[in-house]
């Protein structure tokens, strides 16, 4: 119903660079008005190995989860689970996949394909979206995200 | 769809609560101007800046002008997380290669 992100792109760096800054360094690139917690984000963390949680840590002490390592295999291979629902909350009845391959191309370059699949399981309970209301009520919420960062 | 006209459109307080209202059904301008605090030619005017950026659609049902949401939402929402992989691998592109530089002056 939704068809799927796909973006690709060529990095000027070794595979296993581009798949520890993508996993460990998280933080560092991730957009931080983004995350779905109460209030600013301190830290996006994705912790190692499959069964890994992907999680973002708050001013306010607390954690919200985002999802988890479905697939980890360095320094080709890494499936996450997106886990936040149309209404922009965590919700481990949903899952969307988060694909990203690490594809060497030579010593320095390395091409990478990111897919974002399955966004129509983004509804509650892992169904699909049968209104709209549910893909609004998430756009409103990640503007009100970023209008409350730059307030 | 411009989504940026979007997000701009929704930057308003009383165009979010309007949008929000649209979020349970159709309604015409009499109902949608109902329990808010702005004058029905204010509210007129929030509705021609959703519309035009694509958020509402008009249609006219009998002598009524009723607005609804575009059923394109999910697409718009679809676009929104495309435009947020962009900026997140841009910045991920740079840190990657940055640190491999940093590798190799070591």
């Amino acid at each position: 119903m939704i068809p799927n992100i796909k973006k690709e792109l060529v990095i000027a760096a070794a595979q296993d660079t581009c798949f520890n800054v993508f996993t460990q360094k998280m933080d560092l690139w991730w957009p931080r008005e983004y995350h779905v917690g109460q209030c600013p984000m301190v830290e996006m963390l994705l912790e190692s190995g499959t069964g890994g949680r992907w999680y973002t840590r708050h001013e306010d002490g607390s954690e919200v989860n985002v999802g988890t390592v479905l697939t980890w295999n360095p320094f080709e291979l890494l499936v996450l689970n997106w886990q936040i629902d149309a209404n922009f909350r965590y919700n481990p009845k949903v899952v969307t996949e988060v694909e990203v391959k690490f594809i060497a191309e030579g010593a320095g370059t390395t091409r990478v394909l990111l897919e974002h699949k399955d966004l129509d399981r983004m509804g509650e309970g892992g169904k699909a979206i049968e209104s709209m209301d549910g893909g609004w009520g998430m756009i409103l919420n990640l503007y009100k995200n970023i209008a409350e960062h730059e307030a | 769809m411009n989504s940026n006209l979007a997000f701009n459109a929704l930057g308003d307080p009383t165009r979010r609560s309007i949008f929000e209202k649209l979020q349970h059904g159709p309604l015409s301008v009499v109902h949608i101007a109902e329990g808010m605090s702005v004058s029905r030619p204010a509210v007129s005017q929030h509705l021609k800046v959703l519309k035009e950026a694509k958020l509402i659609n008009l249609k006219t049902v009998g002598n009524n002008n009723i607005y609804e949401l575009n059923r394109e939402g999910i697409i718009a929402m679809r676009n929104y997380l495309d435009k947020f992989w962009d900026g997140a691998l841009a910045n991920f592109k740079a840190l990657a290669e940055q640190t491999e530089k940093n590798k190799h002056a070591k």
